[in-house]
């Protein structure tokens, strides 16, 4: 009997301290509106990136950083538990909690975050996503590194390239629902239906999941399954370092090229059979974390509002025009890819 | 036999870990009410409004956690259940874009939740020699690849009309619809825990299967049962999860068995069977959620949040035993 008015007070006490302890302050929410986390006037501005860890994310966060503390706002940079669409769901509702004024987010799925985002909006957060985009319901407008088109046009012009022309080939991507990387996929799949590349044959698309271990195995197990291989592209900087690091160990004749960081790959690139990579490509992540950032800022301040046809100033990158994204969305493209080889790659090694 | 001795009920240092566990859910309530106050010191924003509209995703977790404990204290294991919310997940999303009636989705997402742990339960209740750890790892490879190949090369699917599901998302006043599902459903996993001839069987079975077999309790049914209550719970957590992501893909629920059987450890269920209540369980587990919302508004490191939890664990793990021990060498000392 005891026990049962003691375990019935305790409860009671649990009740009592979640609803006091938590409530006390919930006067100061208005409907809907979310509370601001500090009343100094001062902006508040957040990026979610893929997952903790990732170089390429890392360095778009340094750049967004860079810009908004430059500008005098406050800087938030929030990674997931892990590189899934759940664990990101968990960091915007956290932010929403916040009060943040912006939001600008790095997607591990193109529309499973469409709940969490629209609620962020309103709110009255400013949402846009860079590198890989959230569908055109669940942001304002999104931060494109490089056209899509552009991509596929290169990566099939670099495989085209080095193949001399003909033979198998494979594609080593991240996960197997990355917006980005389906993208230029299909992009790449869209320019090989020319004439130009009918003798190249593309024998499989590996995942890696963007883990090193789990590329390292993918590559090994391309090699294995298709002997007369000539050619890797993998278009993510996790899955080419790996591979990368494979084919020079098993001294293998495929080559590689894809989407990389000049300083985790600068010792394999090169145009002898010592190195497995004679060229790749990549764009600058610190300047799409610093276009990220004055994009959320002109949102901020209301100088663009995401629709088709405005501009806005980034800063010292320039004058910048918001564009239809083929999507239903608009989207800010930085610029073409850059392409890395023997003669840039040391100059590039240092930067990022 | 030194495998037996673990799950018997008859030795000396049994007993005090017993009586200690029976102040553990006690212990839990102040640790939540110390966890509550510490979020509100760190974080201005943690309060009652925000905490609920965060709350349905890790509460999702928690539908598991309820048959999981049951699982537990059987003193066997499930680490199949996030593999069944992913397969309950895509499946659910696949039938709404096929245009089904809504309750349809819901029935499609129930069943095949429970389908995935009737399975389980016929596989462990017709082979008995089988471990479970091991065969539900084979199912959750299964269930996993079969999501997998359902989802197709994009590896995600996602919701056309996402209408059933803002409803099912839905709230009254501030507190989502969820929260009470989860408080009706944990006071009914609890009291047929604690209150049934059901409940004490899960107990004699944990305790020594064998014992409880020449008692005439029918174990394999019991078992079945639980497994296939676990994956309908799944489905349900799926329902939920669905209604937080608009979709599914290949990783959807990774981790969910891991969370579940931290949540039921840390609420002093034993995962050597026989022992813990429920309501350990479902402290813990609004501690944890407590501890993630508050931590996660300070914008620390969520690895280093996994941390905390992973070392609160191992203290979770820790205490009752070294009390326990401290307890027996006392006692041994008094006779001496």
């Amino acid at each position: 009997m005891k026990k049962k008015v003691l375990s019935a007070l305790l409860c009671t006490a649990m009740v009592a301290t979640l609803a006091a302890g938590c409530g006390s302050s919930g006067g100061d929410s208005k409907d809907g509106e979310a509370a601001k986390s500090d009343d100094s006037g001062k902006k508040t501005y957040a990026i979610v990136t893929k997952a903790a860890g990732n170089p390429y994310n890392e360095k778009e966060a340094e750049g967004f950083q860079e810009v908004i503390e430059a500008e005098g706002g406050e800087c938030i940079v929030k990674h997931p538990e892990a590189a899934t669409a759940d664990a990101q769901v968990s960091v915007i509702q956290s932010l929403i909690s916040q009060g943040v004024d912006s939001i600008a987010i790095a997607a591990n799925d193109e529309n499973a975050l469409q709940a969490a985002l629209e609620e962020a909006m309103d709110a009255g957060i400013k949402v846009s996503c860079l590198d890989s985009k959230v569908n055109a319901d669940s942001r304002m407008t999104f931060v494109n590194q490089a056209g899509t088109k552009e991509i596929g046009q290169a990566l099939m012009d670099a495989v085209l390239d080095i193949t001399g022309g003909e033979g198998q080939w494979a594609i080593l991507s991240a996960t197997s629902q990355a917006a980005n990387q389906n993208a230029w996929i299909e992009a790449m799949k869209e320019v090989m239906t020319d004439e130009k590349y009918s003798k190249l044959e593309l024998v499989e698309v590996a995942y890696g999941d963007d883990e090193p271990q789990k590329s390292t195995d993918q590559t090994l197990a391309l090699l294995q399954k298709y002997p007369d291989l000539k050619l890797i592209c993998a278009p993510t900087t996790v899955g080419i370092n790996a591979a990368a690091k494979v084919l020079q160990d098993e001294g293998s004749d495929v080559k590689l090229t894809g989407l990389g960081l000049p300083s985790e790959m600068a010792e394999y690139i090169g145009d002898d059979d010592a190195h497995s990579c004679p060229y790749m490509y990549l764009w600058n992540p610190i300047d799409v974390g610093r276009l990220g950032a004055y994009t959320s800022i002109a949102l901020v301040n209301g100088d663009i509002t995401g629709a088709e046809g405005e501009t806005f100033t980034a800063g010292d990158m320039g004058e910048y025009t918001i564009t239809d994204a083929g999507d239903g969305g608009t989207e800010i493209i930085l610029g073409p890819p850059f392409k890395f080889e023997p003669s840039n790659i040391d100059e590039w090694k240092d930067v990022y | 036999m030194a495998g037996k001795s673990g799950r018997s009920i008859s030795n000396v240092p049994e007993k005090a870990i017993r009586k200690n566990i029976l102040s553990w859910e006690g212990m839990l309530v102040v640790v939540f009410i110390l966890m509550v106050i510490f979020c509100r010191s760190i974080s201005p924003n943690f309060h009652l409004e925000n905490v609920l509209r965060e709350m349905p995703k890790y509460l999702a977790e928690a539908f598991i956690m309820l048959p999981m404990a049951y699982v537990l204290i059987l003193g066997e294991i499930d680490i199949s259940v996030g593999a069944t919310v992913c397969l309950s997940a895509t499946m659910t999303c696949m039938a709404c874009n096929k245009e089904l009636p809504f309750i349809a989705v819901v029935l499609v997402c129930l069943l095949v939740g429970t389908a995935c742990g009737l399975i389980n339960g016929l596989v462990l209740t017709n082979f008995t020699e089988l471990p479970p750890m091991i065969v539900t790892l084979a199912t959750q490879i299964i269930f996993r690849g079969i999501a997998e190949i359902s989802l197709g090369s994009g590896g995600s699917v996602s919701l056309t009309n996402t209408d059933g599901f803002r409803m099912i998302a839905g709230k009254v006043g501030i507190i989502p619809y969820i929260f009470f599902l989860v408080v009706i459903l944990a006071v009914i996993f609890a009291v047929v825990l604690a209150k049934t001839t059901f409940g004490r069987s899960v107990y004699a079975i944990g305790s020594n299967r064998l014992a409880a077999y020449y008692a005439g309790i029918p174990v394999q049914r019991i078992r079945l049962i639980i497994y296939t209550a676990l994956g309908f719970m799944s489905g349900l957590a799926a329902l939920f999860l669905t209604s937080v992501l608009y979709g599914a893909n290949t990783t959807t629920g990774n981790g969910f068995e891991m969370d579940a059987i931290a949540m039921a450890v840390f609420g002093g269920i034993s995962t050597a069977g026989g022992k813990g209540r429920l309501a350990g369980g479902i402290i813990s587990a609004f501690v944890i959620i407590m501890l993630r919302i508050g931590l996660g508004q300070i914008n620390m490191n969520p690895q280093l949040i996994l941390v905390i939890l992973g070392a609160l664990l191992i203290l979770a793990v820790l205490l009752p035993n070294i009390a326990g021990e401290l307890k027996v060498k006392k006692k041994a000392a008094n006779t001496k």
